[in-house]
């Protein structure tokens, strides 16, 4: 099974679908129970499990602090306002 | 027989009662200020990036934001004001804003086949693309990667990433089922994968060249 064996991971992940899916979920907040623990063992053990883990979490952080950052034009909200007051 | 004896008129105003819960004003004002408008930068950011125009992306949250305060009564104080307003954000702009909008729509004919030709989602390593260079990358790169992406891709992004919302709430606000939304999620990022490839494939060379090119 883990024939390709380098340092501590092996280099070849027996189940790729399945092992990514929980992954992404697990990096999305979609936990399942005990999925933690079996995230931090394949991380441990699999070397593809272990970068596609960390490349979908770079990713997944460059977009939360790169494209979040739209100034809000500083009028919006008191136009908003007033056109509520219109309508109350 | 029931055993009660509720008259049927008596019993449809009661239901109606229930239904039509009714805020007074300043119970409006409060759910307004505290639960509706603390979203604006979350609702503008997400209005831009369907729109891509300043004034389209204000129309559209302030269309939203007077929606929502019409609609006051079928919102449940303290329940996910951020995933309804998401929610009539995301229908307005269906309804409306792709009709009018001032860009043509653009629409990436590959990305739509490949999207509804195909069910079965593909996972694979992608050893040509590095955490250390996404991280690597400038903001602009990064969001004209995003903004690349057909709408429907674009949309579930944003509302995971950016906003954080659960597979569960990002259903409701979509109105798909939740095996879509995965799935939708996971060829989103599959693109945008194939995006970010392509800028680190260029990084290192030629970057100041394309920067000068894009402002003109």
């Amino acid at each position: 099974m883990n024939s390709q064996s380098s340092g501590e991971r092996k280099l070849q992940c027996s189940d790729v679908t399945k092992c990514f899916e929980l992954l992404e979920s697990i990096l999305d907040g979609d936990m399942t129970q005990g999925g933690k623990e079996i995230m931090n063992d394949k991380l441990a053990k699999c070397q593809p499990c272990f970068e596609h883990y960390h490349l979908e979490q770079a990713i997944r952080e460059v977009l939360k602090t790169k494209c979040t950052k739209q100034a809000v034009p500083s009028e919006l909200s008191d136009s908003i306002r007033q056109k509520i007051q219109g309508i109350k | 027989m029931p055993r009660y004896n509720l008259s049927q008129s008596l019993l449809l105003k009661l239901m109606s009662e229930v239904q039509r819960r009714k805020y007074s004003q300043e119970e409006k004002n409060t759910i307004f200020d505290g639960e509706f408008m603390p979203h604006i930068d979350s609702m503008y950011n997400f209005a831009y990036r369907l729109t891509f125009d300043e004034d389209d992306a204000k129309d559209l949250v302030q269309d939203t934001y007077l929606k929502a305060y019409r609609f006051i009564n079928s919102f449940e104080q303290g329940t996910n004001a951020k995933a309804w307003l998401f929610r009539i954000l995301k229908n307005s702009f269906i309804n409306e804003y792709r009709k009018k909008s001032k860009q043509p729509i653009k629409v990436d004919y590959q990305e739509v086949e490949t999207y509804y030709n195909s069910d079965d989602v593909d996972y694979q390593s992608t050893t040509d693309l590095r955490a250390e260079s996404v991280k690597d990358m400038l903001g602009d790169e990064i969001s004209n990667a995003l903004n690349s992406l057909a709408v429907d891709f674009r949309t579930v992004i944003i509302l995971c990433d950016l906003e954080g919302f659960t597979y569960e709430e990002m259903a409701k606000i979509l109105d798909i089922p939740i095996g879509t939304v995965r799935s939708r999620l996971h060829r989103a990022r599959n693109l945008l994968k194939d995006k970010l490839r392509g800028y680190a494939q260029n990084m290192g060379y030629n970057t100041e060249g394309e920067e000068e090119e894009a402002e003109f």
